[in-house]
């Protein structure tokens, strides 16, 4: 599998109502990023209920600069979520199920 | 690169960092030991989870290898290049993970960037003072 093959997708939950798309896959990595990191791990699905595009990186930050792409992120990706890896039932690109 | 907290509620903190993968490898300059570039990180190969159902408890999947290749067709055009268009780079080559990715030493052979090197060649080089580096 590889990472494309994620990203994308629509996120159904378990009764089958559409919750969003894939903008992104976070990945959790054990040790320093600067000395041989260890292979990252899926941590779970930044998801995204109204578009497929990429949220840039604001939604992890405090940043706000430029004030006119923050807003209009933020307003694009409104409601955006991470769904942890443990709570995906099936990945059946390009739909993948909640497990609950 | 240091892993920023997540405003998104609820979710319990794993041990070590956390990356985004598009936003923190995918398109990032990869490096060779020696600092010269060897290609785009285009896509990642993911290992321990298939298509279908998943089981309940089972361990998430695991980036194995970085994917470089030629991608800008598919990219315009849609698609997906043939696997024989791509390149993987074992993940136990990365050395560092930043604003770019370097990679250790090794005797892998690096074709990502023929058509760079084609243009250097036969354009680039015909240029006056293409033939040699900035000063």
């Amino acid at each position: 599998m590889q990472l494309s093959e994620l990203l994308g997708c629509t996120v159904r939950d378990a009764g089958s109502h559409q919750v969003g798309t894939v903008v992104d896959v976070r990945l959790a990595v054990s040790g320093d990023l600067d000395y041989s990191p260890s292979a990252p791990t899926i941590f779970g699905l930044v998801i995204s209920p109204r578009t497929g595009s990429s949220y840039l990186g604001y939604e992890r930050s405090e940043a706000r600069r430029p004030m006119a792409l923050s807003a209009w992120l933020r307003w694009r990706h409104r409601g955006a979520f991470l769904a942890l890896w443990e709570d995906i039932g099936a990945v059946e690109p390009p739909t993948i199920r909640a497990a609950r | 690169m240091t892993a920023s907290d997540s405003t998104f509620p609820d979710a319990p903190r794993p041990r070590g960092r956390l990356l985004d993968a598009r936003l923190h490898l995918l398109d990032r300059q990869l490096l060779d030991d020696d600092g010269a570039p060897v290609g785009i990180v285009d896509d990642l190969e993911l290992s321990g989870a298939e298509f279908g159902a998943l089981t309940a408890g089972a361990r998430p999947p695991r980036v194995t290898g970085l994917v470089s290749g030629h991608v800008l067709a598919t990219r315009i055009f849609g698609g997906k290049p043939p696997p024989s268009r791509l390149q993987t780079i074992p993940w136990r080559l990365v050395a560092a993970v930043a604003t770019v990715v370097r990679l250790h030493p090794t005797n892998m052979a690096f074709d990502a960037l023929w058509v760079e090197h084609w243009l250097r060649d036969h354009v680039i080089a015909h240029i006056p003072g293409g033939r040699h580096a900035a000063q």
